[in-house]
C-alpha cells in the first residue's frame, strides 16, 4: 500500500496514529483482508485531503479523522462477523473463542453458546482430574438416581449414599461426550449464522 | 413532543436503512467509498461515523449484493469502485416493494 506523504509533521503524525489503530482493531482478519481494508481506508483519506481547497492540511486530516469515527468502534462489527465465518469454516476452538468473545455483546444467545462451551470445558477438566484423583472424580450416583459429575472427597463418599458408575469408562464417556458436544456447538453456530443472514 | 424519543427513533431508522440507501444509490452508478458517503450526505440527511460504511460494504459484498473492483489513479492510491450485481437488483426491488408497501400502510394508519 502506499502510504499518503503530507508536508506538515503533525498531519503525518495523525494520519501514522489512526493507521495503527486501525491496524490494531483489524489484527484478527487474515492478512489479505486487512490489507483490502487498509487500502480502502488509505484510499478514503486520500480523496477526503482533494476536497475543501481553503483548509489546511493539519484541518482536513484531523476532519476526516474525526468523520471516519474511532476504529475500535466502526470497524468492530466487520471483525467479529468474520472471526464468526472463520470459526465455523475451520472448527478450531482458539477461533471459536475469539468469535465468542467478539460476539458476546450481540446477544442473548451467545451467552447460552458460551455456557455449552463451559460445559465442554468441565468435561475436559474432569478427564484430567480423573487422571491425578482416579478416585474422588466420577458419575456419582445415589440411590439409583443422577447425583453428582464430578468430585467429591472420597471419604464422604459412603457416609452419602454414593455410587460412581462409570469406573474405567469414565474417561472414555467423557471424551466421547466432549467430542460430540462440541461438534454439536459448532453446528449450532452454523445454523444461528443461517438464521441470521 | 418527546424530542429524545424521537431522535433515537430516527437514528434507529436511519441505521435500520443504510443498505437500502446503500443499494439504491448503487442502482444505476458506482461509486467508491468516500463518493458514496458524499452522495449519502446529498441525498439524505444522515451523518454516519463514515468508517461505518466499510464493515457495511464488506457484508453486501459477502452477500453477493455487490461486486468491487480496485481502479488504479495516477496519484498512486487506486480506488475501490463498487457496483449492484444481478443478485443485488433483485435484491433491491423486493425491499423497494416491501418499503412502498410499508409506507402506504403506515399511511393508511395516520
Amino acid at each position: 500500500m502506499k502510504a499518503i506523504e503530507f508536508t506538515t509533521p503533525e498531519a503525518q503524525q495523525l494520519y501514522t496514529a489512526y493507521f495503527l489503530r486501525v491496524k490494531r482493531t483489524i489484527s484478527p482478519l487474515n492478512k489479505a483482508d486487512q490489507e483490502e481494508l487498509l487500502m480502502e481506508i488509505n484510499s478514503h483519506i486520500y480523496e477526503g485531503l482533494q476536497g475543501n481547497p481553503t483548509s489546511n492540511e493539519l484541518e482536513k486530516i484531523t476532519q476526516i479523522i474525526e468523520q471516519l469515527g474511532a476504529p475500535e468502534e466502526v470497524l468492530k462489527p466487520l471483525v467479529a462477523e468474520k472471526k464468526l465465518e472463520q470459526a465455523t469454516r475451520t472448527f478450531n476452538p482458539l477461533d471459536v473463542v475469539k468469535a465468542l468473545i467478539l460476539n458476546l455483546s450481540n446477544g442473548i444467545s451467545y451467552i447460552i453458546f458460551a455456557l455449552l462451551y463451559l460445559a465442554l470445558f468441565g468435561f475436559i477438566f474432569l478427564i484430567g482430574a480423573k487422571l491425578l484423583h482416579p478416585k474422588s472424580v466420577g458419575l456419582f450416583f445415589k440411590n439409583g438416581r443422577f447425583h453428582l459429575l464430578g468430585t467429591r472427597n472420597p471419604d464422604s463418599l459412603q457416609k452419602l449414599g454414593l455410587t460412581e458408575v462409570l469406573g474405567h469408562w469414565f474417561i472414555p464417556t467423557m471424551l466421547c461426550s466432549s467430542v460430540v458436544l462440541y461438534f454439536f456447538i459448532t453446528l449450532l453456530l452454523r445454523l444461528k449464522k443461517k438464521v441470521i443472514n | 413532543m418527546n424530542e429524545s424519543f424521537v431522535q433515537k427513533w430516527k437514528s434507529q431508522v436511519k441505521k435500520g436503512t443504510l443498505a437500502f440507501i446503500v443499494l439504491n444509490l448503487l442502482k444505476d452508478n458506482e461509486f467508491y467509498g468516500y463518493e458514496l458517503i458524499e452522495q449519502i450526505k446529498t441525498h439524505t440527511q444522515i451523518e454516519i461515523a463514515e468508517g461505518t460504511l466499510y464493515p457495511l460494504m464488506n457484508r453486501l459484498k459477502n452477500e453477493g449484493l455487490v461486486a468491487s473492483k480496485w481502479v488504479e489513479q495516477t496519484s498512486g492510491i487506486p480506488r475501490k469502485y463498487y457496483t449492484l450485481t444481478a443478485t443485488g437488483e433483485a435484491t433491491l426491488l423486493q425491499m423497494q416493494n416491501f418499503w412502498s408497501d410499508l409506507e402506504t400502510s403506515i399511511n393508511k394508519l395516520s
